[in-house]
């Protein structure tokens, strides 16, 4: 065989060439370095051939042909550099241009076939391998570019995807697996704070392996990316962490407060082994945080945005319930002057006047303060509506009334609120007044001559006692008597210094005006108690109702 | 999602059907390269990987998918996916599967176009 495949001068024959390149084409469908072995196990009749190719990481087996009984074969150490037998194999260097691309090893031919195969085969087969290997190199470095291609990519999509992002758990697990997936990590965890520390979101994958109740103490820099490649020995900004060996973490952070804590771990080989996190993937990671960080602060004023519509949507709601309840305008009674105001807050409470007319010429007129604000007070408010327009009539008393008012209130009311409640009826004609006053302030009243009189309560509120009783009272209007009701935001309204306007202010804007005709004393009372406020937020509804008997 | 990825392989003819839940890691890679593989060697022509369980893949099981690719292609046959989330699917374009494999928006898709033709 061997005089066969080499002429005079050394050098393959011709026809050596030929039968060569005819097997090569024989197994033309099949990947080069299977192609490789089948011909040489075909050309040279061994049991067994084995090829190795120069990869990056090392010497790796690539393809192999033949009988494997054997056992597997191993590149000897050092690797040759010419045609060796070593074990009943000969190991030939495949090479190209001075550089050995790849190993053959054949197993089960004569070892004085050596030097005739290298010379054949390795000649040959070296610029295949080195194609081969070439190509290999071509194909990781287009992965790597790909791979950087794909980074940035990533970078860019996330921007996008979480400026559109308001759902905390799905933005979480966007930066997560994205972290995880572009550093290679095995393991990622992604810890999201409330401003008040407590835990607001929290996702793992492939396993835990922060202690997430102590992560908020992590001694993370901000800005930076911690890198520990030492993690299962060495604890990670302070704190020791669990089942990983290397990691990678970011605190996220916006504006120097700690929104919450981006880390992976465990960057995974080709091999199955764990490999160093690398400076590009502490930057990609410290990229992701911040994305993350601007996100996660846009998902919170977003938050607070619709909670805030929502309020707003529940007070126009409250306002709407109200609007609906106060009277539009007073009833014209003959021998009565009627004036009322009702200046709601911007937070809308629970206030309620009314005036009714009832039979045989009688005015009924009530004053109802709502504990609570918004769409609850305004709720009960329009139950107290409803309940006294439905009892007034059936009603024996006032004290009658207000008893039915009250359990009706304590079946029906939605809430457990109370309200303070002043029901009054006058008979114009006399000027006799009865009335009850259910914990309400103390009402004013304005004598002709001048004298001023406290109108006391007569019992407890509303809704705030099982078996309450209220009693009721009467007194005497004559011509020229005034009585003021209000509720409590005039006599609170507060100024700069946080003074409240009170009950004495409230009785000289009264009696100041008491030659007015009464809606003009209205005005100027309410007018009063704002240049008082002078502008500062009130925080109670003001009502004023006034009755003078002409 | 669970951790280590599962795989489940059902055979029609000879198309294999592969559906993927968990992390296509170096582990998950391995796992689908083996049964694909196993499949291929027992006379599967045709791939079809149905991604809708896997929310994410890495470099390692992205190089392993390529290489499965590569085995299905010098073996004249057919790779393809479907049911890929948004960014796996941009991921497959980037890094180079989807030139040589095909995506589709759902498994019936994939499996009549796999399908032998007439």
């Amino acid at each position: 065989m061997t005089a066969s495949r080499l002429d005079s001068a050394g050098s393959l024959t011709a026809e050596t060439w030929k039968t060569l390149a005819d097997s090569l084409r024989r197994y033309a469908d099949r990947p080069v370095v299977e192609r490789l072995v089948e011909v040489a196990l075909s050309w040279t009749a061994a049991r067994r051939v084995v090829l190795f190719v120069k990869e990056r990481e090392g010497w790796v087996a690539a393809a192999a042909a033949g009988d494997a009984s054997g056992g597997p074969l191993s590149l000897p150490e050092p690797v040759p550099e010419r045609s060796l037998a070593s074990g009943g194999v000969i190991w030939l260097p495949l090479s190209s241009e001075g550089e050995i691309h790849g190993f053959l090893g054949i197993e089960g031919v004569a070892p004085g076939e050596a030097d005739d195969l290298g010379i054949s085969l390795g000649s040959l087969f070296g610029a295949q391998a080195g194609a081969y290997r070439f190509s290999r190199l071509v194909k990781e470095a287009e992965f790597e570019v790909k791979t950087r291609l794909l980074e940035l990519e990533s970078l860019y999509d996330l921007g996008l995807s979480l400026s559109g992002q308001l759902e905390i758990s799905s933005l979480a697990d966007e930066v997560l697996f994205r972290s995880i997936s572009l550093t290679d990590a095995g393991k990622g965890t992604l810890v999201l704070f409330h401003e008040d520390g407590r835990i607001l979101s929290e996702r793992n994958l492939g396993g835990e392996f922060l202690p997430v109740a102590q992560v908020r103490e992590w001694k993370l820099p901000e800005g930076e990316v911690v890198v520990n490649n030492a993690a299962a020995s060495v604890p990670t900004a302070g704190m020791k962490l669990l089942s990983c060996e290397k990691c990678l973490a970011v605190a996220i952070s916006v504006g120097g407060r700690r929104l919450g804590v981006l880390a992976v771990a465990d960057k995974e080989s080709r091999d199955g082994g764990v490999l160093d996190f690398t400076n590009a993937d502490a930057r990609l990671l410290s990229l992701f945080a911040n994305q993350a960080g601007a996100a996660i602060e846009t998902a919170r004023l977003h938050r607070e945005a619709i909670e805030k519509e929502r309020i707003e949507r529940e007070l126009e709601l409250a306002a709407a319930i109200q609007r609906e309840i106060l009277p539009r305008a007073l009833p014209v009674v003959p021998g009565l002057e009627l004036a009322a105001a009702n200046l709601p807050t911007r937070q809308v409470g629970g206030d309620y006047y009314d005036v009714l007319s009832l039979s045989q010429g009688r005015v009924g007129f009530l004053v109802a303060d709502v504990s609570g604000k918004g769409v609850p007070a305004a709720l009960l408010v329009s139950t107290v509506h409803a309940a006294v327009h439905l009892q007034v009539d059936e009603a024996s008393s006032i004290a009658d009334l207000v008893g039915r008012i009250d359990r009706h209130l304590r079946r029906y009311a939605a809430t457990r609120k109370f309200l303070t409640f002043f029901f009054g009826v006058l008979e114009p004609e006399s000027g006799k007044l009865r009335y009850v006053s259910a914990g309400h302030n103390p009402a004013i009243l304005l004598r002709r001559s001048g004298s001023i009189e406290r109108v006391e309560s007569t019992g407890v509120p509303l809704g705030l006692l099982p078996d309450a009783a209220w009693r009721e009272q009467s007194l005497q209007l004559d011509p020229g008597d005034l009585l003021a009701l209000y509720t409590d935001g005039v006599t609170e309204a507060v100024d700069e210094a946080d003074e409240e306007f009170g009950w004495s202010r409230l009785c000289e804007a009264v009696e100041e005006g008491r030659e007015r005709p009464v809606r003009e004393l209205c005005d100027a009372i309410m007018g009063k108690v704002a240049d008082f406020a002078a502008g500062m937020p009130q925080y109670d509804d003001q009502t004023l109702l006034l009755l003078r008997r002409t | 999602m669970s951790e280590a990825c599962k795989i489940a392989v059902e055979r029609r003819g000879d198309v294999a059907i592969f559906w993927t839940d968990g992390y296509i890691n170096n582990q998950g890679g391995e796992e689908i390269a083996r049964q694909a593989y196993s499949q291929l060697d027992s006379g599967a022509r045709a791939l079809v990987m149905n991604l809708e369980k896997t929310r994410i893949v890495n470099s390692i099981g992205i190089s392993i998918l390529i290489e499965v690719l590569e085995k299905v292609m010098d073996r004249k046959g057919a790779l393809a996916f479907c049911n890929l989330t948004p960014t796996i699917d941009k991921t497959f374009r980037i890094m180079g599967l989807a030139q040589y494999a095909a995506i589709y928006p759902t498994q019936e898709e994939a499996l009549r176009a796999v399908a032998p033709a007439g």
